[in-house]
């Protein structure tokens, strides 16, 4: 049976991580098996969800009141936990898998790898996916400078674990000399040596050595985690605000999915400001009120008003410069923070039921 | 110590918090004073200069204002920067990082980009003007969000680390040696008074260490509302609201609302209070993104708080 999965994706402090949380939890609610998880370190998954600590490990969320089946784990992603998890698996042994774990050069790079918290959200996620034990997986996705970074993130990977590079790589651990097939080879030799130090390098290729014989399963991996990328089960949904930069990194963001051949599942527009239902007329405004209460009343009309207009320009821009049918979901802005099960439930009324994802 | 004395700001704090609109503001208020001042942007997007309507962008610097310039440091640039000032030919760059093999190792050195990116703000630091005066007076860099952003201070260490001995060591012990110099580098962190923003703050003070602790120059609280009205005076309105026509009670929903978010800045502010540095705040602005004179002038409130 198929899991779905759900790349929640936009720029920073657009709320993804609550909006992940609530789409968790309203999944849950209507019987689904749902995982959610997080790799934002700040913990903030756990606030939302009132369960304190999150884990790399699966954590249930109590759900009350879900329909028949429907349960909700939620986690953190713990890069370095997961790369050492699957050097584990990979490792044709386990003396060849202590080799690469106690490489310094692998220690180092494994927790502070360019990428590699990208990289290992989407083997995570492949795991999850794979589990059979969901029916959707949720990714609250990091939050990224380069967006590209993210969905480029396996196919680097899997660039760096290509045989030619990692032979190239080893050479030196082998053959007592740092010499390349390729033309030019000198020249980088020199280049990288007068950059790094011979010792570096030593070390470098060691780990590279090493890591030679998990090369073939990390492609494998990297693959299968490129094709669930563009697998009609998944849904890349963007999150974003109503805020002139939010928009504008939402459909830059779109253009690369577009590119990447990612399937678009829809715009989620959060902190939409929703116009006042009924004009406010001085007159309205019972005469024994003072002068404060009613200048704030006005005021604040006005305020929401404007904001309202403003917020309906900025949806109707981003619409326009989106495919044509695109999902698009507005959530009202809540005007407090979400901090618990109770206000997730609440926010989930406006966001997409299971089926509504195409 | 005043935030101008410094050489380097790092303003950092949540995505979204206005990391870009604090670090213009500072550079526009410490430029009026004076200062030479440069902006450098970090993410690649090239928000700056539009601020100024500019279209220009790239990794020269430019001016923008009046005693203010900006550049745009990516890691591609700042690496082939670097490298071409350690080997001298241009070509021998494109032959080796642009070379099939070696992209994605570069890619893989865990620190690298960041490291690369924090020596080009190191240069910045470093050049002078021909009678030997510093050639800017202020760096403020636009930083990465918290997590990426810690990242990046941690780079020079990082490569520190990886590298132990050689040429690379020794670049990065320099430049390591001017970010965590109190006297020349200062944290700027920017908040917003909501709960998230401000734990996420807190969260990231305590995983710096302690020498990253004592160059947190400051803490900004973007984006705050005034109260609409006194609470006593709306808490005697309320009641004679209770009845009242459908657009009133609306109204006086709105009203609810705000003087909650205005009790939420008052438990965000008290939170960041804990963090032993001067606690400066940027009001709301109702009229949508700011303009440059408009980051100019809470610039300006910024030092203004600062020096109170």
């Amino acid at each position: 049976m198929s899991c779905t999965v759900v790349i929640c994706c936009g720029s920073g402090g657009v709320g993804k991580t609550t909006i992940s949380a609530a789409l968790a939890v309203k999944w849950a609610l209507a019987g689904k098996r749902v995982a959610v998880l997080t790799i934002d370190p700040a913990r903030r998954l756990a606030d939302s969800l009132s369960i304190g600590e999150l884990s790399n490990a699966a954590r249930a969320v109590p759900i009350e009141g879900a329909v028949d089946g429907g349960a909700l784990d939620a986690m953190m992603l713990d890069a370095k936990a997961t790369f050492d998890e699957l050097v584990e698996r990979l490792a044709p042994s386990p003396a060849i898998a202590a080799r690469i774990l106690g490489n310094r050069y692998y220690r180092v790079a494994s927790e502070r790898l360019g990428g590699s918290h990208e990289y290992m959200a989407m083997e995570r996620l492949l795991r999850l996916a794979e589990s059979g034990v969901y029916d959707v997986v949720v990714l609250d996705t990091p939050p990224t400078r380069h967006a590209l970074d993210f969905l480029k993130a396996p196919d680097r990977m899997a660039g760096l674990m290509d045989q030619g590079v990692l032979r190239w790589l080893v050479m030196p651990a082998r053959k007592g000399g740092w010499r390349a097939l390729e033309l030019g080879s000198e020249a980088i030799t020199r280049v990288l040596k007068r950059l790094l130090g011979q010792g570096t390098i030593g070390e470098i290729a060691e780990f590279f050595d090493a890591f030679v014989s998990v090369g073939d399963g990390m492609r494998e991996r990297s693959m299968a985690v490129h094709a669930l990328l563009r697998s009609p089960a998944t849904h890349f949904l963007l999150v974003t605000t109503p805020a002139p930069t939010a928009r504008s990194e939402a459909l830059h963001f779109l253009r690369l999915l577009v590119e990447k051949e990612m399937p678009f599942g829809g715009f989620l527009i959060n902190r939409f400001r929703t116009p006042p239902q009924h004009a406010l007329s001085p007159d309205d405004i019972p005469a024994a009120l003072s002068d404060t209460a009613r200048d704030a009343l006005l005021r604040a009309h006005r305020i929401q008003s404007s904001q309202a207009a403003a917020h309906q320009r900025s949806v109707d821009d981003l619409l326009a410069a989106g495919p044509p049918a695109a999902g698009r979901w507005l959530i009202p802005d809540q005007g407090k923070d979400i901090h618990d099960l109770q206000g997730l439930a609440a926010l989930g009324t406006t966001l997409p039921s299971p089926d509504a994802l195409r | 110590m005043s935030l101008l004395d410094k050489r380097i700001l790092m303003v950092t704090g949540k995505g979204g918090v206005g990391k870009t609109t604090v670090s213009v503001a500072i550079a526009l208020a410490a430029a009026a004073r004076g200062k030479r001042v440069i902006i450098a942007e970090t993410s690649g997007a090239e928000v700056v200069p539009p601020l100024f309507d500019s279209l220009r962008g790239g990794y020269e610097p430019h001016p923008v204002s009046a005693g203010v310039s900006t550049l745009s440091i990516t890691p591609e640039a700042a690496l082939e920067d670097y490298v071409v000032q350690q080997i001298r030919f241009r070509s021998l760059f494109k032959l080796v990082f642009r070379n099939r093999i070696v992209k994605p190792f570069t890619d893989a050195v865990p620190g690298l980009h960041d490291a690369v990116q924090l020596g080009k703000v190191f240069d910045l630091e470093r050049a002078s003007r021909p009678g030997g005066q510093p050639l800017w007076d202020l760096i403020v860099v636009d930083a990465p969000a918290t997590g990426h952003g810690l990242t990046m201070l941690g780079s020079a260490q990082t490569m520190m680390d990886l590298t132990r001995a050689g040429p690379m060591f020794e670049g990065v012990r320099q430049v390591q040696e001017v970010m965590a110099d109190p006297v020349r580098s200062a944290l700027v962190l920017v908040s917003l008074p909501e709960s998230m923003p401000t734990s996420e703050t807190l969260d990231l003070y305590r995983r710096l260490d302690d020498q990253q602790r004592a160059q947190v120059g400051a803490v900004v609280l973007n984006s705050l509302y005034p109260r609409p009205l006194p609470q006593e005076d709306w808490d005697a309105a309320r009641p004679l609201l209770a009845d009242a026509p459908p657009a009133v009670a609306e109204a006086a929903a709105m009203v609810d609302r705000w003087q909650g978010r205005v009790q939420q800045q008052a438990d965000a502010r008290a939170k960041l209070a804990g963090i032993p540095c001067p606690l400066l705040e940027l009001r709301h602005r109702f009229d949508g993104s700011p303009d440059a004179a408009a980051l100019l002038e809470m610039g300006e409130a910024l030092l203004a708080q600062e020096e109170a």
